[in-house]
């Protein structure tokens, strides 16, 4: 296997663990089920990933992390505009319906999601890897499904071409609220990720 | 043993669901705050029973308005809550003087005995 | 009629009938029409400048390779001596994220009025800046753009 093999693949390990930590603490924050109906790690060219959710009318609500320390990552948590509503009632332990509009509630409400779930992929980092991380407040928009997954890839690509993208997608089979998750390791990522392939925890992995 | 809770958090809806925990088991929410500085500025002005403490938050964190709270009160109890299981962060807070913490996301249980854990 | 999809840093320059259709916040679209020959196509750009002194492999990326390349690839399918004659509408440049210091969207707005500018090619209609995003239809054959920001009502230009 090949060094820049090996990266993708250690990639892929974190990435794996991160989201299955992600899951259980989101079901957890929700106090309802989650399952991950969707997970995959792909090269993306920037124009092609971004083509997936270009001209639709879907709104959505995100929120944005930067995680920063030894691997910088970014973290996007997106969400229908009309879901981020049930999600609202579900953390407030309310009757889903309870909330009718995108209050300041239901946009603290998936600020909070994205501050916690990416909290809990910090932890998979430096408890699982040793790799100290802290992720920065969330940013948090509301707007087409497009224009926030743009913005998301601006971010993360600056004067790169192509990206390394895990995504996953949660879904409330209860309420069928779908999810979205993204996390892109950033340049500056690369070193401190190889000297994670070395640890004994990788090494059953490959 | 006092009742009067003072909330520090910059998520609104963090605010509200501890509130929501806290006055359905009893307790009187005196004041909510989005910020260390608010916070230090608020204690000093109502005196509540216990604070909940956010350690991220902007203008001051949580730590530094710690500091301050307990310099103001030597017998001030906070209760630290945290979304990343930061032991630093925690263990200096607990050096400082707080009572105890909470990681996000909390379940209404775990809160309440932290409350009335440190109220005794 | 087709609809064809444009992503980020992409130029897409195709045969009428056609709508290209793509997502903004802070990146630019440059719509180049030919009016003599009802060609056009629509640049989705995402930084107001290209680093200099290395090749550019996406031109589309920025605003000075990108909009020289998207008028190029109208002249070619028009088949356009020169791009006199050509029109321009831009759009987007927003800053949809509060907290970034830095509004690469109003720096991409100006980049695209300056390019334009200096090739002669006048921009007849645009909708920028703001807040929130928005969503761009543009037909390669009549040279209507439509676009819509975000939670207001569609407007044709």
């Amino acid at each position: 296997m090949s060094s820049q093999d090996k990266l993708q693949k250690a990639i892929k390990v974190i990435a794996q663990l991160s989201i299955d930590t992600a899951s259980r603490t989101f079901s957890k924050l929700i106090k309802a089920g989650a399952t991950i109906d969707l997970e995959r790690a792909f090269i993306a060219d920037i124009s092609e990933v971004t083509r997936m959710f270009s001209g639709s009318e879907d709104e959505v609500v995100g929120a944005y992390v930067d995680l920063v320390g030894d691997a910088p990552f970014t973290f996007l948590f997106f969400v229908s505009a009309p879901d981020s509503l049930m999600l609202t009632d579900l953390m407030l332990r309310r009757e889903v319906g309870t909330t009718k509009e995108f209050d300041l509630y239901a946009k603290s409400a998936v600020q909070e999601i994205g501050n916690v779930l990416a909290s809990a992929i910090v932890n998979v980092f430096s408890r699982d890897f040793g790799i100290a991380m802290k992720p920065t407040p969330p940013a948090v928009c509301r707007d087409y499904i497009g224009t926030v997954f743009e913005e998301y890839i601006m971010k993360s690509a600056g004067e790169l071409n192509e990206l390394f993208v895990m995504e996953s997608r949660f879904c409330v089979v209860q309420f069928d609220i779908k999810c979205h998750m993204f996390i892109v390791p950033l340049p500056g990522s690369d070193e401190v990720l190889q000297t994670v392939l070395e640890s004994p925890n990788m090494k059953e992995y490959y | 043993m006092g009742r009067r809770i003072m909330i520090v958090d910059d998520a609104p809806i963090v605010r509200l669901m501890l509130k929501d925990i806290l006055v359905y088991n009893g307790y009187e929410v005196v004041a909510e705050c989005s910020n260390g500085a608010e916070a230090v500025q608020t204690y000093k002005e109502l005196k509540p029973d216990l604070v909940t403490l956010d350690i991220i938050m902007p203008e001051k964190d949580g730590i530094e308005a710690l500091s301050e709270i307990l310099d103001f009160d030597g017998s001030a109890k906070v209760v630290m809550v945290t979304a990343v299981d930061q032991r630093e962060a925690l263990m200096k807070a607990i050096r400082l003087g707080a009572t105890d913490y909470i990681v996000k996301p909390f379940e209404s249980e775990r809160v309440v005995s932290a409350i009335a854990n440190a109220l005794q | 009629m087709r609809i064809i999809a444009v992503g980020i840093a992409e130029i897409k320059v195709v045969q009428p009938p056609a709508l290209l259709r793509t997502n903004l916040g802070s990146c630019i679209a440059v719509c180049i029409y030919d009016p003599a020959t009802a060609t056009g196509g629509l640049l989705h750009f995402m930084m107001p400048r290209s680093l200099q002194g290395t090749a550019i492999v996406k031109k589309a990326k920025y605003a000075d390779t990108g909009i020289q390349e998207l008028v190029e690839e109208v002249k070619r399918m028009s088949q356009a001596k020169s791009c006199s004659g050509f029109v321009a509408k831009i759009f987007g440049g927003a800053r949809v994220l509060q907290n970034i210091s830095s509004d690469i969207g109003s720096n991409n707005e100006e980049a695209a009025r300056r390019i334009l500018k200096e090739m002669g090619i006048p921009i007849t209609a645009s909708q920028t800046g703001g807040d929130r995003g928005y969503k761009i239809e543009f037909d390669v054959g009549t040279g209507i753009a439509r676009c819509q920001r975000f939670g207001e009502e569609a407007k044709e230009y």
